[in-house]
Formats: C-alpha cells, structure tokens, sequence
C-alpha cells in the first residue's frame, strides 16, 4: 500500500475533517451561496376546486450575520366554488360573475360556481439583520397579483435577546393594500341577481372569458387597507423545550365582501325566490393569541400550538396543530400531523335570507364565515440526499364540517343538506439544495 | 367584556414569563438539540407557508403565529 | 490511579485581555481571550470547558461508562452509536485509509506488551504475535447508527479526542464571539484571528512547553488556524545501546525506526494538525521529508 500523494492526502484531510466538525473549514464559500427551498404542492377537493402551488425560497447569509430571504409563489386554482346558495328541489339558473352567460345547478345539490380559475404570482423579500446588544431587526415586502386581485405589503420587526439568548421579545408591524377588481365590477350588494333570459342563453362551457360589465355592478374595483401587530416572546425553558406566546391584532378596513358570493331569499315553504350579492362590513378587527412548544425526545420531537382568534364580526376560533417528528435511522424521519380547528359563525352569517322581512344591514351565507370545525391529519416523511440536500413528501386529508348555527330550514329546505361537508386531499413535495 | 380579561390575562402571563425567566434557559454550551434545525420553532417555513395560505382561504382565522397572511383574493 | 483533579475554572487578567485556566483530558487547558469584558471572557471560558469535559467523560477509554468504555467492553456484539460518535469514528477511518493502515485506532492494545518506561523490558515476539490479531481497523464495522468489532479488540481515541475537543471549543466560542481568541489544550492549540495589540493586527506567540522537552521549547506563531504536537521523550525503551521509540508500526507490533522525539504541524483545523504530527511520526526517520513533501509547515525535536 502506498501513502496518499501530497495534494490528495490534504484535500482529504479537508474533506474527513469538513464531515466532523461540520462546514467549519468551508464555511467561507458556503456562505457565498444561496441556499434553496422548494415545494410543490397539490390541494384537491372531491367535485370542487383543486389548486397546485410551487415555491422556491432561497436564502443567502452575508458575514455579520446578515440575511436575505427571496420568495417566488405560483399558484393555480380551477374548479368550482360554493356561490352561497342553498340547495333546492328543482333546477336553479345563476347569472356569471361577468354578466354574460348563465350556469345551473341541478336539483339537491348545493350550487357551485364553476367559474373559478385563476393564477397567481406572489414575490417576497425579506432583510434580517442583526444589531449592536442583543437586537435584532427586520424588514420586507411583499407582493402578488392574481387576476382579479392585487396585494402590496411591507412589514418590520424588531426582536431582542435577552438571559443568554434564553429570552426573546419581538414587535413587528405590517402595512397591506389590497385591490380588487372582479370580474363584471363590484356587484350592489344586497340587491338581487338579475337573471334574464335576454342576455344569453345557457352556457355550458364552464367559462366566463368575456370581460362583460355585470348589470349589477356599481363599480370596477375597490380596496382594503390592512395594519398588523405582532408581539412575541420566546422562551428556552431548558436544553429540550422552548415555548413562544405571541399576540397579533389586525385591523382591515374597505372591501372584504366576496363578490361572488350570494344567497338565496327563500319564501315560507323554502322555496327560491331570487338571489342577493352578499355584504360585508368594511372594518374587522382581529385578536389572536398564540402559544406554541417543541420538546426534544430522544429520538423524536413534538411541536405543538394552540391559537385563539377573535373578532369584531363575532367569530371566535380554537386551532390545535401537533406534529410529531419520529427520526429514524439515516437521518431519516416520519412526521405524523393532526390540526383541529373550530369557529364560531360571524354575526351577519345567515344561509339564506328570508321574503318579506326586513333586509339586514349585513349578510353573508359563505360557508367560511359559518359555524364550522374542521380537521387535518397528515403524515410527512423526509430523508437526506447523497449530497446534503433534503427530500421530503406530505399527505394530508382535510376535512371542513360546516355546523348549523341555529337556523331553521323553512319548508322544502328542510330536506336538503345546505350544510355539506367538503373533503380534500393535499400532497406535497419539498426539496431543499 | 371577555377582550378585556382576556387581554388582562395575557399580559399577567406575560408577566410572569418575563419575570420567571431569568430562572429559565440553557447554557450557551447546552445548545445541541436546541440549535437543531428540526428544533425551530418555524422548521419548514414552506409547509407553514402553504398551511397558511390553504386555512386562510377556507377559514375564517389567520395570523397568530406570524403576520396574518393574505396577499390573496381567496377570502 | 492519580486522583482526578478538581474540574474548577480560575480567570485572570493577561496582557490584552484574560486567561481561562483548567484541567481537562489530563492536561493543563487555557483559553485566551482578548477582550476588556471579564465576564465575557469567562462565560467563553467556561464554553470551552465544559465541551472539554464532555467530549472527556465521552471518549475517554479509562471511564468505564464513557462510549469509548462501553465499546470496549461490549467488543463483538453490534453496538448503537449516536451522530457524534459515528462521525468520529468515520474520521478514524479516513485518517486509516489516508495513512495507508498506520494509523489505526484498534492498536492501543499493544500497550499490553509494551511498556515504555525507560527499562529494557522488551516484549517476545511471541507476546506481540498474540496480540496482533486483535488489531485492524478493517475488521471492524461501521455504520451510521452502529459500530461493531471483534471480540478482544479495543479502541483508543485518545489520539484525536483532545484535538477534536480544541476544534469544537474554538466553534462554539466562535458562535458567541467576535474577540480573538486562542485555545491551548496541553500544547493543542487553535486561534480564531489575529489579535489586535495597539490597534496592530498581531499573530499569537505561544511556545510549546511540553514537559519532556524542557530544554527545546517549540515556539510558533499563528493568526488563525491550529497547531498540534505528537511525540513523548520520556516514553521509550533502551536495550543493547539501542533505543525503542513507542511509536509502534500496528502492522509488525514494533517500534518505528528512529522517529523525531516530538513533532509540532500547523493546520487549518487542530484536528488535522493532530494526525499529521502522529502520521509523520509514523514515518520514522522519514518523519521531516514526509511533511516537506507534503508541503506542510512543521517543528520537529530530534
């Protein structure tokens, strides 16, 4: 056997000794170059929308500490979407969001709008920087841009270490502007769907393409400003846990009707008489409070949340997220996911509105903001590649419950389900170089 | 006026956190599992980007953990 | 069995800033901090001994419940290691396969025939060809998670144990701080950057004080990186006139011919440095060409 030559012995000297003690001795290059994220991913509802979604995050760390984070998000979504409508025994016939066309939906099935397609482009960027004594500070922007939809944000943040690094407190502020422009203008809101068999005839292409005024609309587009605090403080509480408290408020004003949604007025035997675009109030202020904690096992990690939101149009949530991260041989791992959530109706939410009394100043029969609990379970498994790169696939089943907030269904109505519950699937795969 | 205690609440928790804390925490040197990349408190930024982003378009509820998402027209 | 010393930590005031003294691995250990802030320099003192007591309780072979004891005494059966322990005995292995088989952390059990006391004790060649069998890295099996040997074997990481203590000292101070600072672990020693001395970019002078080279003090000069030293003059055998280093070939079970008493080599990282100073001993009296052809800078003590 001979000896190494000279430059192969030292440059595996290097590379032995870079597998030890980490990328000590390469950490100047490594720190040159960007390090990437990336994520592909699959949403489908059975008979709804589905939506995949693409992100590539690089993050590049300067000496001193400094980093830049860069976000691109694509993301596409087609399918249909409940419109608000109750379900009924017989045919119904809607108007397109456009104005032009019509689209129906059969008897006993809650109507869906097949309307929706949509892409959406979103770019974020993010500085961090650390500063003299135990500061930290951070600034960023974001912006996207879907068809119908445009958001500008900027936000900054502020943390300090405190007991050995063991303590950290943070403030941060985010600025929005959010512009929509929806297909067909600003419907009025409140005021009926007009139907006419004049406009056209009944398109069954499942398409709205024509940049139509809707008669309805009383507008092009509209906007909303959003402000957002947020306050935290993260503890170690000893070599195996570490726990953060966080409460934000927000406070939106302008536009956060959906322009697509409507709902049925029913007369007293629960049948359809016509439609209203729904509305919303333009000022929603928003509490959340959140606690999260990850423990260290010996062989596995739990990371564990609970939020509490509640706000000004009456909804109050619980969400409780557990992951559960088994590291197996090889740096392989299994992550188990389980998420609760549930949510109180909004004050104005109401699956229907009702002939001959008196309109409210408000009204939505959006599922979302209905009384509802849902439920995720997904299981994560990630492995490491030859060359430090990281693999990663995720399955999840969602499940959306939508509950009756205590209406009556009048009549007819009562034999259909106008509270349907919805299933998804979510698969994922991320990639990390 | 539940916001009110709750709020009161929150900060008397606060409190006591800040105030306990000194007591709390690690040597720098006891760092190894804490300065594990899986034991971040945001591990996969991307998984909770596109959480967010799915619960946020069909709940109800967002923010808490970060800023309160949005940038979409999905609710 | 010397009585452990006490695992305390004293600081005092030096030149441009504080020296953190212990004990640990069986060796005077200090840290120099140039920094005004003595609690700083404390707390980066107390960082470094506490990994230089951990990695000691460890890897060290004389504790019986150490992973190196536990190994030792669980020799033949498949052992679960955990990341640290692998990767360290991956680095073995590489050093093994990067010196050819010489240097080989299963060859501590030749101890059992040599003692290196300075008498004429000798060991048969009987009493070596006993033990030979049960040497050999490439008998032994290493995985991510497991490391199993033969029954009868041992290993000894005491040849990389207290290097690879400076490198992860130096690292995490690193994480901590921006001062200058050195790490002297008995004559191991690595720097993070030059000192600044009247606002002068300035290398570190340190001279090696092993204790059996009282007369031939090796002093070396470095702004960053490490500096190891293999060798004892006080450990070798002397029989008919001639002398018998305890620098053993694993491969014969005898002493290298002729080897420099002792070896300093510089390196980017301490641990590098520690190989090379014991691989060129392993070069006998081709010790000083070997590291020349290499192109590595080194201080040899013949």
């Amino acid at each position: 056997m001979q000896l190494k030559q000279s430059t192969q012995l030292k440059s595996l000297l290097t590379t032995a000794t870079c597998a030890l003690l980490g990328s000590t001795t390469t950490q100047a290059n490594e720190l040159e170059n960007w390090q990437f994220d990336t994520a592909l991913m699959v949403y489908s509802e059975v008979d709804r929308v589905s939506a995949a979604e693409a992100i590539i995050a690089g993050e590049r760390t300067y000496d001193n500490d400094q980093v830049l984070n860069l976000k691109l998000t694509l993301d596409a979504l087609t399918g249909a979407s409940a419109n608000g409508a109750v379900a009924q025994p017989h045919v119904q016939t809607f108007t397109r969001p456009s104005g032009k066309g019509q689209y129906q939906a059969d008897a006993n099935t809650t109507p869906l709008d097949d309307t929706f397609k949509d892409t959406r482009v979103q770019l974020t960027g993010q500085w961090t920087q650390p500063l003299s004594d135990g500061y930290t500070w951070s600034v960023g922007g974001n912006f996207s841009k879907e068809f119908d939809y445009m958001s500008l944000s900027g936000n900054t943040n502020i943390a300090k270490d405190f007991n050995k690094k063991n303590t950290t407190v943070s403030a941060g502020i985010a600025l929005a502007f959010d512009q929509i422009k929806p297909k067909g203008g600003i419907p009025d809101p409140l005021t009926p769907m007009i139907i006419s068999d004049l406009i056209s005839g009944y398109d069954d292409e499942g398409e709205d393409d024509d940049d139509g005024i809707n008669p309805s609309s009383i507008a092009s587009s509209d906007n909303k400003t959003t402000v957002d605090l947020l306050f935290g403080v993260t503890q170690v509480i000893n070599r195996r846990m570490l726990v953060q408290m966080n409460y934000s408020f927000s406070q939106v004003d302008g536009y956060m009707t959906d322009p697509y949604k409507i709902l049925s007025v029913l007369d007293i035997n629960g049948i359809s008489q016509e439609y209203r675009y729904e509305k919303r109030p333009d000022s929603r202020q928003k509490h959340a409070f959140y606690l999260q904690t990850k423990y260290h096992f010996e062989h596995s990690i739990i990371d564990a949340s609970y939020r509490f939101m509640t706000d000004d149009w009456g909804i109050n949530s619980h969400t409780v997220d557990l992951r559960y991260r088994i590291m197996l041989a090889g740096d392989h791992y299994i992550e188990p996911h389980l998420r609760f959530y549930k949510q109180a109706a909004a004050d104005f939410y109401q699956p229907f509105l009702n002939q001959g009394t008196a309109l409210p100043e408000f009204a939505s029969a959006d599922y979302r903001i209905g009384e509802m609990d849902t439920y995720t379970l997904g299981i994560k498994y990630g492995m490491p590649m030859k060359s430090g790169q990281k693999l990663a696939f995720r399955v999840e089943y969602y499940n959306q419950a939508p509950k009756n907030a205590g209406f009556t269904q009048p009549g007819v109505l009562a034999e259909q389900q106008i509270y349907e519950s919805i299933d998804a699937i979510i698969a994922q795969v991320s990639y990390s170089f | 006026m539940k916001k009110s205690h709750l709020l009161k609440a929150s900060l008397v928790m606060l409190s006591i956190i800040l105030t306990g804390c000194s007591s709390l925490g690690v040597e720098p040197w006891e760092r190894d599992l804490l300065a594990k990349d899986e034991m971040a408190l945001s591990s996969a930024p991307l998984d909770a980007a596109l959480d967010d982003h799915i619960y946020f378009s069909k709940e109800a509820s967002s923010g808490g953990r970060s800023f309160g998402g949005g940038g979409c027209g999905c609710n | 069995m010397l009585k452990k010393p006490s695992r305390t930590i004293k600081s005092q005031p030096r030149d441009a800033g504080f020296l953190i003294c212990f004990h640990a691995m069986a060796s005077p250990c200090e840290v120099l901090i140039d920094t005004d802030d003595e609690n700083h320099a404390r707390t980066l003192g107390a960082i470094a001994a506490h990994e230089a007591w951990r990695i000691e309780d460890k890897f060290s072979r004389y504790l019986s419940h150490s992973v190196c004891g536990q190994l030792n005494a669980n020799a033949g059966k498949r052992c679960a290691i955990d990341k640290e322990t692998y990767l360290l005995l991956k680095f073995a292995d590489d050093c093994y396969q990067m010196s050819a088989g010489l240097f080989d952390i299963t060859s501590g059990i030749l101890r059992k025939a040599w003692h290196f006391d300075g008498s004429d004790n000798i060991p048969s060649s009987a009493q070596i060809s006993a033990l030979l069998p049960l040497i050999g890295w490439q008998k032994t099996t290493l995985t991510e998670t497991s490391f199993q040997m033969q029954q009868g074997m041992e290993i000894d990481l005491g040849g990389l144990g207290k290097e690879y203590a400076v490198d992860r000292s130096l690292q995490l101070i690193n994480q901590q701080t921006d001062a200058p600072v050195l790490i002297n672990f008995g004559g191991d020693l690595a720097a993070n950057k030059a000192r600044v001395i009247q606002h002068k970019a300035q290398p570190w002078q340190i001279g090696i004080d092993h204790p059996s080279f009282k007369k031939q003090q090796v002093v070396v000069s470095i702004t960053t990186g490490a500096v190891a030293t293999s060798g004892d003059a006080n450990r070798f055998l002397l029989k008919n006139g001639k002398r018998y280093s305890h620098i053993l070939n694993v491969k014969t079970g005898w002493p290298v011919d002729n080897p420099p008493s002792a070896i300093t080599v510089a390196a980017p990282q301490c641990i590098q440095a520690g190989f090379l100073a014991t691989l060129a001993l392993l070069q006998g009296e081709h010790a000083e060409s070997f590291l020349h052809a290499q192109g590595i800078k080194y201080w040899a003590i013949r």
